[in-house]
């Protein structure tokens, strides 16, 4: 009893004397935000994260989010190309295309708006130069306009918070109902103004931060999209709760005024002359292809036209990405086993422009007939074009030189190995042996369905392991030439080109076409703005200002760029384009019913494809935690 | 003893526990029907309608706040029912549908409860005949629009399934039209099998749909029965 009663008031002694500090310890691994923003360096680590946190789209963004380069970051490289006409995967047409889930960005987009506010908030009051003050301003403003604007291309109106709550011990108080897309779309331009009138023209030490060009660019992208949202409603109307409130859509009445917004921040930077297209004047098609190809392979070396990159300086988690290992054609995958994930499809292929028949895409003819609208797939009784078995790619020929710098066509070369691409065989008797895995001695030869005895030795369309393209072509854009892939996750160290003066150009055009702006020369300026394009790409032939010349360069020369996808969202095509659509296949057959066999091509749908439909309600995405937030939910979900 | 002490202060505890749940929050699971038929006011015949991207019905359950709308869909032939409803009071309006938009209205539901929708389509699908002859499929039809809105295009539709439509097709063989019909102009619709050898397998059984979609925002197609045919 004694013991007992010794220890309990032992026990309470303690308790009353620690009792009062217990719950206002300071944590021994964190710094408050005053210590943190009283040092410079402390503000530029803080700022370093909030760039990291910023929605730019590149390397590492997949249907499933951003930043995806930690641990085994296994997503079958589901790049937002695969979910347009741009491609298909080699496996899948891409999960659930456009589940709501995809692409989703809203709880991380309102910590980095947290966490951008913060600094906002913090810069008057720091022990810095003014001039340094207004930078840090600009950067503030630059990453918010980011920020919003990838809440509002997802999400159409949302809360607009512009200062970091506190919590006061009232929930209500904490929940801001959405403002409306208008608005938003208005507060993201505004604060671009603000990025533009603070920000440097560039930093003394070179170090990747943004500038004016690079807000300039934000509010030429931002306006562009919505303007167009503003024009094209009506190709897609919903209807609902969401609509009444203004809270998504808007009124056609709004698209000059966003036009006008996109051209002027583009003429800005045009009329700087700060800014160039990367070797502008190729002396061939060839040499066009290679610097095309050198562009996106090392943006670093194109700073005449790179206006903001986002650079991947190490390997390993967190740092590097995954393009080489995810899209490398399956002979150069260097033991890595998820190869050649990325295929462009024929619809993209048949896009580019030929250099004799310039002003109009050129669909690749496979048949003496000329004609390409059958994709029933081989036919014994159609008179193929034949080609040698050595260069095969003498169909591409005269195919603009950017389809050869980001697409490996079959027979080329990459990495120094002939890329074999082969869908199957003709015998002598006219029949076909297509997708499946056979060998035939004929006069003494042996042919293999896929052009090589062993599945290390082709690249395409056997259905092992999902390395091989199915739909004839592989992809090179992006990826390192000269070194050998490294077998192993986020190795890559390729930089992101975040904007680019081609982009620039090419948001001015569309933007002056689609609001009939006359102005200042405005015509007379895209026009050579879309043929210096194609003049960077060898064309010798200028072709007249119309939108579908317009439209078709911004689809070839962006291509991959994780452009396309908001192309279709803005301009209401998305809906129009996928209705039970199929992508297709260019398929190489090896024909042994001449001596010496040749290849013939055939254009068919791609296997183990889905009809994919893009319903109009995922024009905007679901907004998550309604039941918390009290927010009015986006029409039919 | 000390035992004994530990055994049963643990079943007093795991008693308690028990004894004080006795009273189980056991609802009815929802066990309420609601049916019924999409019904053309003039022809009294029913509404074809597409069983997904179709006619929707909205129900909204009264006494709850915020409270989330829920969805029957609609069936091809022209019907609705849903047998998994809690019985309560609902307010209730097909939505985006292929007729004239109707009021919405309260109903009670509980049991098996039938209400059906007598509506104006926007467009009737009216002599349709669809055969084969030689190689290819061929569709006929009139249209009487019951909107003074452009009718926006015309379609044959093809599928193994029954439930084929515009958005259930393997082969679609569509025209724009994107003005005011005649009722006495006749369509012409056709789908020429060898050309699509890939997808249509001669000597197979499929469905063939004849539909019409209004221009009229999220406005669904209207359509003629499906009809079986060996190619």
């Amino acid at each position: 009893m004694k013991v007992t009663r010794n220890i309990f008031m032992w026990v309470s002694l303690l308790a009353l004397w620690s009792c009062e500090n217990v719950l206002d310890l300071k944590p021994l691994d964190k710094l408050d935000s005053e210590t943190l923003f009283s040092d410079p360096e402390g503000v530029k680590l803080y700022l370093a994260n909030l760039y990291y946190q910023t929605p730019i789209e590149d390397f590492t963004y997949f249907f499933n989010g951003f930043n995806i380069n930690t641990g085994d970051p296994n997503n079958s490289g589901i790049a937002p190309a695969i979910q347009t006409d741009e491609a298909i995967g080699s496996e899948f047409a891409g999960l659930s295309p456009w589940g709501s889930g995809d692409f989703a960005w809203w709880d991380q987009g309102y910590k980095l708006i947290r966490d951008v506010n913060l600094l906002i908030e913090a810069v008057p009051t720091l022990n810095i130069s003014d001039n340094e003050k207004k930078v840090l301003l600009g950067e503030g403003s630059f990453i918010r306009s980011f920020a919003y604007f990838a809440l509002a291309k997802r999400y159409g109106g949302v809360p607009l918070i512009t200062s970091p709550q506190e919590y006061g011990g009232d929930v209500e108080a904490l929940k801001v109902p959405r403002s409306t897309e208008k608005e938003t779309w208005d507060f993201i331009l505004q604060e671009a103004d603000v990025a533009i009138e603070n920000l440097p023209e560039s930093f003394a030490g070179g170090e990747r931060r943004a500038t004016k060009w690079a807000a300039y660019a934000l509010k030429s992208r931002a306006a562009l999209h919505a303007a167009s949202l503003a024009k094209f409603w009506d190709k897609s109307p919903l209807s609902g709760t969401a609509v009444d409130q203004k809270l998504v859509g808007l009124d056609a009445s709004e698209a000059d005024r966003y036009y006008l917004a996109c051209i002027e921040a583009s003429e800005a930077i045009m009329d700087s002359k700060r800014f160039n297209l990367y070797q502008s004047s190729p002396a061939s098609p060839q040499e066009a292809a290679e610097n095309y190809r050198r562009l996106f392979e090392d943006p670093n070396k194109a700073l005449e036209e790179v206006i903001f990159i986002k650079g991947y300086a190490l390997p390993g988690t967190g740092t590097g990405h995954n393009y080489d290992i995810w899209y490398n054609p399956n002979q150069t995958s260097n033991g890595w086993p998820h190869p050649g994930r990325m295929n462009p499809t024929l619809e993209l292929v048949d896009s580019y422009e030929s250099y004799s028949n310039p002003g109009e895409s050129s669909p690749i003819v496979t048949t003496l007939d000329g004609m390409v609208g059958d994709d029933n797939g081989f036919d014994r009784n159609k008179s193929y074009k034949r080609f040698s078995v050595e260069n095969p790619y003498q169909l591409f020929e005269d195919k603009d030189a950017r389809l050869w710098g980001t697409v490996i066509l079959p027979g080329t070369t990459w990495k120094d190995k002939r890329i074999i691409i082969q869908g199957g065989y003709v015998l002598p008797d006219g029949s076909a042996k297509i997708e499946t895995k056979e060998s035939v001695t004929h006069n003494g030869m042996t042919y293999h369905t896929y052009g090589a005895p062993d599945w290390t030795q082709y690249s395409g369309f056997d259905t092992h392991a999902g390395n091989m393209t199915r739909t004839g072509f592989g992809f090179k854009k992006f990826l390192q030439l000269d070194d050998n892939v490294t077998p192993s996750w986020n190795q890559s160290t390729t930089d992101w080109i975040a904007f680019r003066y081609a982009e620039i150009l090419l948001n001015h055009a569309e933007a002056v076409l689609e609001s009939n702006y006359t102005a200042d020369d405005a015509r007379s300026k895209a026009e050579k703005s879309l043929n210096s394009i194609r003049r960077r790409a060898a064309h010798t032939v200028d072709i007249p200002l119309t939108l579908d010349n317009v439209l078709r360069e911004r689809k070839i020369e962006l291509a991959f760029e994780n452009k396309r996808y908001w192309d279709l969202v803005r301009r209401r095509e998305y809906h129009l384009l996928f209705n039970n659509a199929t992508k297709h296949a260019l398929v190489p057959l090896l024909d042994l019913r001449v001596e010496p066999a040749q290849y013939i091509f055939v254009r068919r749908e791609v296997s183990r494809g889905t009809p994919l439909t893009f319903p109009p309600q995922y024009y905007y995405k679901p907004i998550p935690g309604i039941g918390s937030n009290g927010l009015v939910q986006n029409p039919q979900y | 003893m000390k035992y004994l002490k530990f055994g049963l202060m643990a079943l007093t505890m795991v008693a308690s526990g028990i004894l004080s749940s006795c009273e189980l929050d056991n609802y009815d699971g929802p066990d309420a029907t609601l049916q019924g038929s999409f019904i053309d006011g003039e022809t009294q015949e029913l509404v074809q309608q597409d069983i997904i991207r179709g006619t929707m019905v909205k129900i909204i359950e009264h006494g709850y706040d915020p409270v989330a709308p829920q969805y029957i869909r609609a069936q091809p032939e022209g019907t609705y029912v849903d047998k998994m409803l809690f019985p309560n009071t609902y307010t209730i309006q097909p939505e985006r549908g292929n007729f004239v938009q109707v009021e919405p209205q309260e109903i009670v539901i509980k049991g098996e409860t039938t209400l059906d929708f007598v509506v104006t389509p926007y467009i009737r699908v009216k002599e349709a005949s669809i055969a084969k002859v030689g190689d290819k499929i061929l569709a006929t039809f009139k249209l009487q629009q019951n909107v003074p809105n452009n009718v926006g295009r015309i379609g044959l539709y093809v599928h193994p399934e029954p439930i084929v439509g515009e958005p259930i097709r393997t082969i679609a063989s569509e025209m724009a039209i994107n003005a005011v019909v005649d009722p006495e102009q006749t369509f012409t619709l056709e789908i020429d099998v060898p050309s699509n050898s890939s997808r249509l397998e001669a000597g197979k059984q499929y469905f063939f749909r004849i539909g019409a979609l209004i221009d009229v925002p999220e406005a669904k197609f209207n359509y003629a029965p499906s009809v079986r045919l060996g190619i």
